[in-house]
């Protein structure tokens, strides 16, 4: 048995004898129910209700107080909706399941607690790419399959930009591994400090360098608002969006946004400390052995950077118009290429010279 | 024209960079104090009129005085001559006259306006000539059936009988003026 399993077992007061995947499930159906959706309740919420105070607007403020419920109306609204039966190509329907498969089989690797993580291995950063880049084909084939123009140009656009995008990502996650000594999570987080100060992004400029690449390639990978070209309304009505509706548009609202969490959680855990408590509070903790709110402190504290870090890179779209797709692409290739060599190369340099 | 030497290109891209990332910030930082509400006055307020709830702080009254809300037909003074009719664009408003009691007046039994329909364009109002046919200051007229968005100011439908008695009375009076005249 696994150190996770033990965790995980304890934690949801599962017998010990169950088998591990009977703890996988229920693990992923936790993350699922516990993180992903209420996170993506809230940070929509925060999102618009922000974004309505940036342009001087009200914003949603019919559903329950100031709005708060406007996401449980928003969805109960598009799964009430009738499924267009016979209209829709049956690859796209396909191609969204595959979307949806890549994507949620990612919430084994959410780094979440130094416990909680579930599959810890020596490679685990680069699980959520080979997903983001599944991700893209399947968006790539959900629009080739839907036989109308916005669905193919999105499809293409959105493949076109997951390719210039996971370039440079990689390159800056080396300059992260480069210092750590590793890929695992626990490497990672370990080799920053608690104290912002210690937190892998001011450990050195290139880090910095590296950490701002890592963000907007993110965003290129993944159509992330300014940088969305291939969900573009203005040119293509919204790319591979246009073609989905009702709980189908639920489902694929959701990736997009699962996406962006993803990404920011990363970015995170590389850059901003991960799930670190500040100061002494994760050994006091652990002398006392309390687990149980330790890895709840974690996750609170991991996902209340996430939720900033997500609300400051929304607030950045807000202000920003959206870029055009050979534009992002250009960005990509050129600049951001560019700067993750410069990262890596500084980096190591920085590390022969001053030491970790 | 000859092409920059390297170093010149290399210190082109920074410089493009530095631009980019400057631009980006400006527009970030120009926003952030509406996000934060810092300063007082313009910046904190918001122009979105919520309506209606809170119940908006304009009412009729303060509305501009050539505000073109629903049509009002004052049948008393209308004469059922059809300009509006003929001049609505979207042919909303229907109406039927005939003869009345007085052979100077027409009895309009039927002024229909379909608001389902009505473009508030007020060229109806423009060529009323009695002047019965007014906009009002008022905007709310939202229903559940599109039925009820026609407002009916007619005098109502004519029976024969009274139709008759009134061809009798129109008779008698202009008897009465024959005789006058004569």
């Amino acid at each position: 048995m696994t150190a996770w399993e033990e965790i995980w077992k304890s934690g949801m007061g599962l017998p010990l004898g169950a088998p591990g995947w009977v703890v996988l499930v229920a693990a992923w159906v936790v993350l699922f129910v516990g993180v992903i959706l209420p996170g993506a309740a809230l940070v929509g919420f925060f999102e618009r209700k922000l974004g309505s105070d940036l342009q001087a607007r009200v914003g949603p403020n019919r559903a329950g107080p100031a709005g708060l419920f406007q996401p449980i109306a928003d969805v109960l609204k598009l799964l009430q909706k009738e499924p267009l039966r016979g209209k829709t190509p049956e690859g796209s329907v396909t191609w969204s399941w595959v979307h949806a498969m890549a994507l949620y089989s990612t919430i084994v690797t959410l780094p979440l607690g130094s416990s909680l993580v579930i599959f810890n291995a020596e490679m685990s950063v680069f699980i959520p790419f080979w997903a983001a880049l599944l991700v893209s084909l399947s968006v790539l084939l959900m629009g080739l399959s839907s036989r109308t123009v916005p669905g193919w140009y999105g499809g293409l656009r959105v493949s076109a930009q997951a390719i210039t995008g996971a370039f440079p990502a990689l390159i800056a996650i080396s300059t992260v591994g480069l210092r750590a000594g590793g890929f695992r999570w626990s490497q990672l987080v370990d080799s920053q400090g608690a104290s912002p100060l210690a937190w892998a992004f001011l450990s050195s400029p290139f880090e910095f360098v590296a950490f701002l690449v890592f963000l907007v390639s993110g965003l290129v990978l993944l159509n992330i608002p300014p940088l969305d070209g291939g969900y573009s309304v203005q040119d293509i009505h919204g790319g591979v969006g246009t073609l989905t509706q009702g709980r189908r548009l639920c489902l694929f609202l959701l990736g997009r946004f699962y996406g962006y969490f993803l990404w920011s959680l990363i970015t995170v855990t590389l850059f901003l400390g991960g799930w670190k408590l500040p100061g002494t509070l994760y050994r006091a903790l652990e002398d006392v052995s309390a687990f149980r709110t330790l890895a709840f402190l974690e996750v609170s504290w991991v996902l209340l950077k996430t939720t900033v870090l997500m609300v400051l890179v929304s607030l950045l779209g807000t202000v920003t118009p959206r870029v055009r797709s050979d534009q992002i692409t250009d960005l990509s290739w050129k600049v951001l290429g560019p700067l993750s060599f410069l990262a890596l190369a500084g980096a190591a340099i920085w590390m022969e010279i001053f030491g970790k | 024209m000859t092409s920059p030497s390297v170093s010149a290109s290399i210190l082109e891209y920074f410089k493009n960079l530095w631009r980019g990332i400057r631009s980006l910030s400006g527009s970030f930082f120009t926003a952030l104090p509406y996000l934060l509400n810092v300063k007082s006055g313009d910046l904190k307020k918001e122009v979105t009129e919520q309506y209606p709830d809170p119940v908006s702080s304009r009412i009729a009254d303060e509305l501009p005085p050539r505000t073109r809300g629903l049509l009002v037909n004052d049948i008393d003074r209308c004469t059922g001559c059809r300009e509006c009719e003929v001049a609505c664009p979207v042919r909303c408003i229907t109406v039927e006259a005939e003869p009345g009691n007085i052979p100077s007046k027409l009895w309009v039994s039927v002024f229909d306006i379909d608001f389902s329909r009505c473009v508030f364009c007020g060229l109806c109002v423009e060529v009323c000539q009695p002047g019965s046919l007014v906009h009002t200051k008022n905007y709310e007229k939202s229903t559940l059936t599109p039925g009820e968005l026609v407002a009916s100011f007619g005098r109502g439908r004519v029976t024969p009988e009274q139709r008759l008695k009134w061809a009798r009375m129109r008779d008698a009076e202009a008897k009465d003026n024959e005789e006058l005249v004569t």
